[in-house]
């Protein structure tokens, strides 16, 4: 790193292969296709990771990517899923409503409680947002008629995807309505993070004071970063509600914005894929750990939380890369990394 | 959309039975195995180990085999994936346990779709049982139990009363029951306080009893850190030489008992099992218990686990190990058996679970153990939460 | 209002209070000296507990030395988890550093749950804490009086020790500059390692006195997170004062509502909290980040 050497050009995306770009959503499409094959009598926790990676994503865009530090993002999560359940209670039984308007609960609580809390930053802002969420599990708790109180809102009835397709206990059509929301949503929070809207919220990341000077509206950029995630996690609970008819407090809660904190810096939480990767892990290890042996869950979790911090700081994500570039040293040799 | 559903269904039981053999039935219990209620995880599996222990593992001449899956915290996603993984991949052809209300409504919606009975070990929400055809349960709800202790307070001259209760489901079950009930009687409410539900410092609430000085404060608190600090903050504020008596629910059930100990004495409560319940019956299984589940403890999901396992095996037997979520309910509407606890029947219409109802005091045993005594029975209490209309 | 109800509120929420700052004093001064954001804190308070809940009956020493025991033990385990585990952190993203201690306070809670089951465990106090004290127009547990007692005394010392003792110069100069403390010689390691066994200390000290206000149970560490940082947060880091009036505030506030309308205690706890954050980001007694 000392040695002065020409930067080294970033190759511009070849016009030739423009299915190359999508090489992320593929690698997403071809797994999820490969694990409904190859665990079909596991649809319910495949649903599960994928609705779980949407809201991993919300939070890999907030705190991976613009560096907000929010241990708060369940407050949105939780948010879209009541919506949904609403929707489905009282305004139309269709998926795809319930799920946009999902994502708007989320986004709109989002932009509303990020305008005051985004002005402050570090831990007076992780503080605010652990408030709010909390204040948002009593005032839904608080409001029983409306949410169910701590029994949850239930007895909901979603109707067949798109007319067609009928949500049945067997998860078939619940799993490829998650995986392909999860694709989709991939994709569009690539283009976010990719476009210079994105960068501005990683260079706010880095140096808010700078972008500052340079003439960026930091406050402002980071609300609309902020009510995006909020959108996506609206549509991760929506997501969840419709597949497992049920919204509860507990997707309010202080543990779910924890846990979920914990997934993407497995996974990496420089990364979008690192979200998904992380999430999947997260969860397929306490599936695994689960079935054999539940009494030791924690300690599994907060030893892997510690090994990777340490051993693996860039996340599993890191190990992938490594292998990759391994994978390709013997090709550019006598160039300096 | 029949045609699809079966279809799909036969696919998959097609690949089960290649894997399982015809005469093992599974009964798939989702439990909190591990978290802050593996208590109660630990204590369902000694019970359903025990009663396979005193009845045998066999119903003429299908094997039951009992798994477990932990569900340590509300998620009803996650009990919904699970109960799935238990009916499509384990081949059970029942499912058991559930603790909270969120999990086993996420439960009932699928069991509804796969005509799968299902037994609920806890799960108290009077409303849950409307939910879906295919649900039964074995435990009890607050309605139940609160109204009893009204009548036991009305008996002993108990003439106004505070209630005190954790501001949730169930506590508000019970707050309102009991205040039907009693005024209902004559008696007369002063206040109805609600704690959050984290609450840990029951000082002033204590204090505010105290200022309002009732005959009697009925409480419900979840159990743990909130029912040892409200039993300790209601003898450090001097009620109980004020005379002030304390009427409860689950609050001295047996983990409690071991927790807090000497604090507990003289509380009375109106609650549907005491592990020192003094039948045959009872004391079998106390002993098969301690037997293979040492380190778990006679709490009530003792009994509730016993007895849903012992629904399960009517169901089998009525079935002949056959899948058939309809039969198998007939056959439960209307059972009545000798369970632990007592004498207990499942109504035919409602499919709610009548059984006694005891006013308990704990006191110290011979041994110096601390013990619920049952000294007053109400005989097969029915669930008040629908008679009274008070339910959601 | 009348006189009773103010005096028990006063008594009840300055107890509280005294709870509060015992074990979050710790984690303010952590946090403003070596800006890390130790959300396994609360695992402290709830080592102390457990350890002093069972260190007296197995050692069949009385409860005192017990307690005394505790605390030593817990400042060990703070002080091999800052040599072995923290110290890699200190030049990482603070999200990194709030990761490691999650990641000790998973451990903590599964190893408590291990050793001591999932029920409350309630810790035996000498006899001379139990028992009430007659005022009058009520009656207050002695216990409370003493917790009063203790946080009187620990902030006292805590003052002489920070504003007086060249130790307190030395940390103050840290918290302020830690690159100009190293120049002039003052060896901020140590300094680091000798705060955060102090601060655990305090916080098991917290947690023993106040195990009755706060029960021991296996998912304390996460279940007073939020509460903890909440009054350091509202404190200002690294204040030594900041803390203490924190705690007062956020104590008295949540205990009032308790007494008028229980149901919004909580609710008025971070209220409270949003508008002082809102009003002073940088909490009550905290310096311009």
């Amino acid at each position: 790193m000392n040695t002065v050497t020409a930067p080294r050009a970033v190759p511009a995306p070849s016009r030739a292969r423009p299915w190359m770009q999508l090489r992320g959503e593929l690698v997403l499409l071809l797994v999820g296709l490969l694990a409904f094959v190859l665990f079909p009598h596991d649809l319910g926790l495949l649903t599960n990771m994928a609705t779980m990676s949407i809201f991993a994503l919300s939070l890999s865009l907030v705190l991976g990517q613009a560096g907000i530090a929010t241990l708060g993002q369940a407050a949105l999560y939780g948010s879209g899923a009541y919506v949904a359940g609403w929707t489905a209670l009282y305004l139309t039984a269709d998926p795809i409503a319930g799920l946009l308007l999902g994502g708007l609960g989320g986004g709109v609580i989002a932009v509303l409680s990020g305008a005051v809390m985004l002005r402050s930053t570090k831990l007076t802002l992780v503080m605010l947002t652990i408030a709010v969420a909390q204040l948002l599990l009593e005032l839904a708790n608080w409001a029983r008629w409306l949410t169910g109180g701590d029994d949850g809102l239930a007895g909901f009835n979603i109707a067949p995807l798109f007319g067609i397709w009928e949500f049945s206990f067997l998860s078939y059509t619940g799993y490829f309505y998650a995986l392909g929301a999860l694709v989709l949503v991939y994709f569009l929070l690539r283009n976010v993070v990719e476009s210079p809207f994105g960068l501005t919220a990683k260079a706010i990341r880095q140096d808010p004071g700078r972008v500052q000077a340079l003439g960026g509206r930091v406050y402002l950029h980071l609300l609309a970063v902020y009510t995006v995630g909020g959108i996506v996690a609206g549509l991760a609970g929506a997501l969840t509600a419709q597949t497992s008819k049920v919204a509860n407090l507990f997707m309010l809660d202080f543990s779910t914005s924890a846990g979920v904190v914990v997934m993407i810096v497995l996974g990496g939480t420089r990364r979008l894929s690192g979200a998904v990767l992380g999430t999947v892990a997260y969860m397929t290890i306490h599936h695994i750990a689960s079935t054999l042996n539940p009494y030791h869950w924690l300690f599994i979790i907060g030893s892997m939380l510690i090994v990777v911090l340490i051993v693996l700081p860039e996340g599993l994500i890191g190990l992938f890369d490594r292998a990759v570039a391994y994978a390709r040293q013997p090709r550019r040799s006598g160039v300096a990394r | 959309m029949t045609i699809k559903f079966v279809a799909a269904l036969a696919v998959s039981l097609a690949t089960i039975s290649f894997q399982s053999r015809a005469d093992v039935i599974k009964v798939g219990v989702i439990a909190p195995m591990s978290g802050p209620f593996s208590v109660v995880g630990q204590t369902w599996e000694g019970a359903t180990k025990a009663y396979q222990k005193l009845n045998g593992t066999t119903v003429g001449k299908h094997t039951i085999e009992v798994v477990y899956r932990d569900l340590p915290e509300i998620n009803p996603a996650q009990a919904k994936a699970l109960a799935q993984e238990l009916i499509v991949k384990e081949g059970a052809q029942y499912i058991a346990g559930l603790y909270f209300t969120p999990d086993t409504l996420a439960v009932a919606a699928l069991a509804q779709e796969a005509k799968v009975p299902v037994v609920i070990f806890n799960a108290s929400t009077s409303s849950l049982l409307d939910k879906s055809d295919f649900l039964l349960r074995t435990s009890y709800t607050l309605p139940q139990m609160a109204v009893p202790v009204a009548k036991y307070a009305l008996e002993k001259s108990v003439r106004n009363v505070v209630t005190l209760v954790s501001d949730f489901g169930p506590g508000l079950d019970a707050e309102k029951s009991f205040t039907t009930a009693f005024i209902g009687g004559g008696g007369k409410l002063l206040e109805a306080i609600r704690a959050p539900l984290k609450t840990t410092d029951f000082g002033p609430l204590m204090q505010r009893v105290k200022a309002l000085k009732p005959d009697a404060l009925y409480v419900f608190a979840p159990g743990g850190p909130s029912t040892y600090a409200m039993v300790k903050a209601y003898n450090e504020a001097g009620l109980r030489t004020a005379g002030v008596r304390f009427l409860g629910t689950a609050e001295t059930d047996e983990d409690q008992l071991r927790a807090i100990g000497p604090e507990l004495l003289g509380i009375e409560t109106g609650m549907f099992y005491s592990a020192t319940h003094n039948s045959a019956l009872n004391n079998a299984l106390i002993k098969a218990f301690g037997e293979v589940a040492p380190k778990a403890i006679p709490t009530v999901q003792l009994a509730n686990a016993y007895d849903g396992l012992h629904v399960i095996y009517r169901m089998v037997q009525a079935t002949d190990g056959q899948r058939d979520g309809v039969k198998a309910l007939a056959s439960a509407k209307g059972y009545a058996w000798e369970s632990p606890r007592g004498p207990v029947k499942i109504d035919p219409t409602s499919r709610e679970f009548v059984q006694n109802v005891y006013m308990r005091v704990v006191e110290k045993d011979p041994s110096g153990r601390f013990v619920n005594r049952e000294f007053r029975t109400f005989e097969m209490q029915p669930d008040y939460g629908r008679t009274q209309n008070v339910s959601k | 209002m009348s006189l009773s109800l103010l005096s028990s509120i006063l008594i009840d929420g300055i107890a509280y209070a005294m709870i509060l700052f015992m074990i979050t004093v710790g984690l303010s001064m952590t946090m403003g000296l070596m800006r890390v954001v130790n959300l396994a804190h609360g695992a402290f308070a709830m080592l102390g507990g457990f350890f002093a809940a069972t260190i007296p009956q197995r050692l069949g020493v009385p409860a005192w030395l017990g307690f005394l025991l505790a605390i030593a033990l817990v400042g060990l385990v703070a002080l091999l988890f800052e040599r072995i585990l923290l110290r890699r952190f200190y030049g990482r993203d603070d999200l990194d550093q709030m990761l490691v201690t999650i990641g000790l306070m998973f451990l903590a809670t599964a190893a408590v749950n291990l050793m001591f089951g999932s029920t409350v465990t309630s810790v035996a106090l000498p006899e001379l804490f139990n028992g009430t004290v007659d005022l009058g127009f009520r009656s207050i547990p002695r216990h409370r009086l003493i917790v009063v007692g203790c946080g009187l005394v620990v902030v006292c010392v805590l003052w002489l020790t920070v504003d007086r003792s060249s130790f307190g110069i030395r940390v103050r100069a840290a918290v302020d500059n830690a690159p100009i403390a190293r120049a002039i010689g003052i060896d901020t390691t140590k300094i680091y390692a000798a705060t955060f066994v102090m601060g655990a200390a305090l916080a098991a000290l917290g947690g023993i006195a106040g195990a009755e206000l706060l029960p021991m149970e296996s998912t304390y560490a996460s279940k007073y997170l939020v509460i903890l940082l909440a009054v350091v947060a509202v404190g200002g880091n690294g204040n030594l004062f900041g803390s203490f009036f924190a705690a007062l505030l956020l104590g008295i506030v949540e205990t009032s509502m308790k007494y008028m309308v229980p149901q919004l205690a909580s609710a008025a706890f971070f209220l409270t909290m949003i508008i002082v954050l809102l009003v002073r980001p940088q909490g009550l007694f905290g310096r311009h980040a």
